[in-house]
């Protein structure tokens, strides 16, 4: 019987020559859950945690609806319990050397690798995606990460030592790897109904003698403040929605734990008319219909090949195949009720904004899938072109020139990824450097390796992971980016004339006056008059920004050599003038010999960061990519920096020679208590722009509140006066990541 | 084979404004391998479809009357009788597509095909095979003396001179290689063959056909080859007078992929007859 069934589908298939279903069995997962009773709590401290009278919620299949498993929704305790492990753990695998946890994280890739086929029938089940990109790609990439921070874990041994435990707002298996090698203890926070992330926890914790070290507990998004209040807990990251990042940054700003946020997934397709054009739809389906990426694309393509585009994607978005995610054969696999919604909202906007929808096939609106969807027509001032993009849409707009594609490509509060498709190796090169965002392909799209950083610019988030930036435990920066010593005072206002001469505003090369026509007294130690200082108020400050802002083109594109030529120069001049500047820092009752040591420490800091200008990126090999990866490392923008009150001379220069080293322009309020100083150095200089005595009114946690408007990034001191003096706080690697920010640069090879 | 073209005025202009990204390309090869995976039914289906447009191919120097009649036999029987009806696909006429022989050999297996009974082409390769450094004059003749032994299919190699110079001609049908090259079918270059012909078809509405020849030995490839039409041209190029694909070895596996997927059971090569 079963062969005549056969054998007439046989017959069929011959004449339509249908693709038929290739289903990945599941078995494998749904016994672990039996493991579990199918019913999943916490990962904590190397052991499973149920605890009793908590809500539940289902952990469903999104294509069928069948209940796979109930997963316990974590409470506040629950959530300090997994806290309190970490720390307990953190002590014994913090003090272990290098090479031990290196060991313990390369037996950890080999589990992963053991139980690959666990994880990703387990992850495909219950989220829907594509077992391909998951099966080849996730999969094997997680376990890359942990065997190269594995080895990184050995070189980076005194760099890092003392750090503590550290809460994770959300997963992306990448976070555990950089943070895990360098000694730190991780909790991280899952959505409800993640059971990937707990089953890699089991198997980390059952690898023996560090159990707390990974520890996973699902809960609802608000709990993440309540992890990020832990006492001990000295490093939030979070991947999310922008919104959610923001609301977090708000919350959690002048708290002690650092924030470092990955938000959004939206990512940009470049489309020049010297590209191969198939090859550039074959990214776009990689970058928007193949399960690889959370979110949408943004496609920009020249007009004169928009034509030949539109029909070739069209076309290609014929072949492309939804359905179960466990079909190895298919394409696109369902994202759930929010993420189909989420699609219809934009599509129908973009349709009432005037929009034209191309979509392969339909769905039936009860359908669990969402075809592939191209929007294109939509007029450039309505709202939807301004919204995130949403998965699986690809949004198209023409441009006419490479320039213009730079202006509309960088016109968007979103900085995370892209890719370039020309054959013209000037022209690639010249958009890439000019793209406002973390990682650029020329010539391929969503190419990841754990040996090349991640990370992006503007909104999508300054938190940076992978590669060298493994150390980068406090977040990098974005463009504009806003260093801030807290320990501001109030002005004293003033308005009696002075013997002294007085000090203006040094903006744009020039002294000159401040709006607010007022000055201050700077008083020495005794209290007796020093000078006047300008006062500069908000307005001397936008000045002194757009300043900054028209300096920034000619001085971003300077040699490194003329970099540090300047910075030489500033160091020549600080000399010339030391008796004149001990003399100051003496009145300001600084003793002569560390007055005398002040000065000259920052000679040497400006001369070494000068040094510095010349290396700053470098090429990366990456595996199976013919062709170098350059890890870029271009400058911020403007920096706005308030330099603290202790060492005002030596902080001012810390502070100020690796912003200009990278490139940067500088808005810098000098020492609200001492400021002359600075104001001597300035002379030289015609680069920077300085508007003097700021008044702010709170410190860090002011910064960081504000910061969310737009997610800049900052960096503030939070009170703690910091060692300039000493070269790890002073002059360290620190100072040059935060002044400069990372481009990966992906330059396949091949003729 | 397709109808002979109308063709077309040759425009240079299409061949030097095409663009085509060897590292991409490469990357689509890697992914249309692991992307469209064809199972159980489907894989039985697919791989007759694939026997149906197999040109299976001797090109020995010691080829004599007696090979060319077992593979010329082998092309109507290419799959054992017993498993074909165990798929109810006996009386579907499932012959290879062609035999493909020297020029030589035509005489040979035109006899041998009427002998069988069947009219299967037979395809030859001519013109100086597999270099085509010879005189237009002989490879013109060659051509002619096959076509009068009762060739209908001619595979010609063309001038590789003409072409790395610039001097393109345009065709039917194009072949990936002759087969006898250290490097011949590979699906990098397939995949920018079939994109010119998608390309060649939406400009004129012509439909070039498309023959991968040399190195395809498994069954495995050939569904891989199969899909890749599929997925670059359609449903359309899936037949014998738009696909071929030249190979000897090729058969014998597909044949025990079949008799697997009947059977349960790997079959020896001994349990199927040798072509």
């Amino acid at each position: 019987m079963a062969a005549t069934r056969t054998a007439s589908r046989a017959c069929e298939i011959f004449t339509t020559l249908e693709y038929g279903p290739a289903p990945e069995s599941h078995a494998c997962a749904l016994a672990w859950l039996d493991t579990q009773d199918r019913h999943l709590g916490h990962y904590v401290n190397g052991q499973w945690l149920k605890p009793e009278h908590r809500s539940s919620v289902p952990c469903q299949d999104p294509i069928t609806g069948e209940n796979l498993a109930s997963c316990l929704q974590a409470q506040s305790e629950d959530v300090a319990a997994a806290v309190e492990a970490a720390r307990a753990s953190l002590e014994n695998w913090s003090t272990q050397p290098g090479a031990i946890r290196a060991q313990h994280l390369t037996r950890l890739a080999k589990v992963i690798q053991k139980h690959q086929r666990l994880l990703w029938t387990l992850e495909s089940l219950v989220t829907g995606r594509a077992v391909r990109e998951v099966r080849d790609r996730d999969v094997p990439l997680a376990q890359q990460l942990l065997q190269y921070h594995a080895v990184q874990a050995h070189t980076q041994e005194e760099a890092l030592a003392g750090w503590e435990p550290m809460g994770v707002g959300s997963l992306d298996s990448s976070v555990l790897n950089y943070l895990l090698p360098p000694g730190c203890t991780v909790v991280v926070l899952v959505p409800p109904a993640s059971p990937t992330p707990l089953l890699l926890a089991q198997l980390a914790g059952e690898l023996g003698p560090f159990p707390g070290i990974l520890n996973v507990i699902s809960g609802p998004a608000s709990l993440g403040p309540v992890l990020a209040a832990q006492p001990g807990v000295q490093k939030v990251a979070f991947c999310g929605a922008i919104e959610e990042g923001r609301a977090l940054r708000r919350t959690l700003a002048g708290w002690v734990p650092e924030l470092g946020l990955a938000l959004g997934a939206e990512s940009l397709l470049l489309l020049t008319e010297v590209a191969d054009v198939d090859s550039a739809v074959e990214g776009i389906v990689d970058a928007a219909w193949s399960d690889r990426s959370p979110g949408g694309l943004r496609l920009l393509i020249q007009e004169a090949v928009w034509d030949e585009t539109m029909r070739r994607l069209q076309e290609r978005m014929g072949r492309l195949r939804c359905g179960h995610g466990l079909d190895g054969a298919v394409d696109m696999g369902a994202r759930g009720a929010a993420a189909r919604d989420l699609a219809q909202r934009y599509v129908s906007e973009a349709q009432s904004q005037g929009a034209q929808v191309f979509q392969a096939g339909s769905e039936p609106s009860d359908s669990p899938f969402f075809p592939p969807t191209l929007v294109s027509d939509l007029p450039p001032a309505s709202p939807c072109t301004q919204a995130e993009v949403p998965w699986p849409l690809v949004v198209a707009s023409p441009f006419r020139t490479a320039k213009e594609a730079l202006a509309v490509a960088n016109g968007t509060p979103r900085g995370g990824s892209a890719s370039v498709w020309s054959e013209r190796l000037g022209q690639a090169l010249e958009l890439a450097y000019g793209l406002q965002v973390g990682t650029v392909w020329i010539n391929a799209h969503g190419l990841r390796d754990p040996a090349v950083p991640m990370g992006g610019c503007k909104e999508s988030g300054s938190s940076w992971h992978g590669g060298q930036d493994v150390s980068n435990h406090l977040p990098a920066w974005g463009e504009g980016g806003f260093w801030a010593g807290a320990a501001l005072t109030h002005p004293h206002p003033s308005s009696s004339c002075s013997p002294a001469p007085p000090y203006g505003l040094f903006v744009g090369g020039r002294f000159q006056a401040p709006g607010a026509r007022s000055s201050r007294p700077i008083r020495d130690s005794q209290g007796s008059l020093q000078g006047y200082v300008a006062e500069g108020g908000a307005k001397d400050i936008r000045g002194a920004v757009e300043a900054a802002h028209q300096a920034a083109p000619g001085w971003m594109s300077q040699s490194p050599a003329a970099r540090a030529a300047l910075l030489w120069a500033l160091a020549a001049a600080l000399q010339r003038r030391e008796p004149n500047l001990v003399s100051r820092l003496e009145r300001h009752g600084v003793e002569l010999k560390v007055a005398k040591a002040e000065v000259e420490l920052s000679v040497k800091r400006l001369r070494a960061w000068g040094a510095r200008v010349q290396a700053q990126g470098c090429a990366l090999q990456v595996a199976e990519l013919r062709g170098p990866v350059l890890r870029l490392r271009e400058p911020l923008g403007v920096l706005a920096i308030v330099c603290p009150d202790e060492w005002p001379l030596l902080a001012f220069v810390s502070l100020l020679a690796p912003a200009l080293a990278h490139g940067n322009t500088v808005v810098l309020v000098p020492s609200g208590a001492c400021p002359i100083p600075a104001l001597e150095v300035c002379q030289p200089v015609d680069m920077l722009t300085m508007p003097l005595c700021l008044s702010p009114h709170q410190g860090s946690q002011f910064v960081e509140w504000a910061s969310a408007g737009n997610l800049k990034p900052v960096w503030v001191n939070r009170g703690c006066p910091r060692a300039w003096d000493q070269e790890a706080e002073g002059a360290g690697p620190e100072l040059g990541r935060r002044a400069a920010r990372t481009k990966a640069l992906w330059l396949p090879m091949g003729d | 084979m397709s109808a002979h073209q109308q063709g077309t005025e040759l425009d240079l202009s299409w061949i030097s404004k095409i663009q085509v990204n060897k590292p991409a390309v490469l990357r689509r090869a890697e992914q249309i391998q692991a992307r469209r995976p064809v199972k159980k039914e489907w894989q039985a289906a697919w791989l007759l479809k694939a026997v149906t447009c197999i040109d299976l191919t001797t090109l020995s120097g010691d080829d004599t009357a007696s090979n060319i009649q077992r593979l010329c036999y082998k092309a109507k029987y290419p799959i054992r009788e017993d498993l074909l009806k165990a798929l109810n696909m006996h009386d579907k006429g499932i012959t290879t597509a062609a035999v493909c022989v020297y020029p030589a050999r035509v005489c040979d297996a035109v006899r041998a095909l009427k002998a069988a009974g069947c009219d299967i082409p037979v395809a030859s390769v001519a013109t100086g095979f597999p270099a085509a450094q010879t005189h237009l004059k002989t490879r013109l003749e060659e051509i002619r003396l096959a076509v009068e032994d009762g060739a209908t299919e001619i595979d010609v190699v063309i001038n590789r001179t003409l072409v790395l110079t610039g001097q393109w001609k345009g065709s039917d049908f194009i072949k990936t290689s002759t087969g006898k090259e250290t490097v011949n079918a590979t699906f990098p270059v397939a995949i920018v063959m079939l994109r010119a012909i998608r390309d060649f078809f939406w400009k004129t509405g012509n439909k070039v056909g498309f023959k991968p020849a040399g190195g395809i030995r498994s069954a495995k490839d050939s569904l891989v080859w199969l899909s890749l039409i599929k997925e670059e041209l359609g449903d359309e190029w899936m037949k014998p007078e738009l696909f071929r694909i030249g190979a000897s070895t090729l058969l014998a596996d597909i044949e025990r992929q079949i008799y697997h997927h009947v059977t349960g059971r790997y079959a020896a090569y001994h349990d199927l007859p040798m072509s």
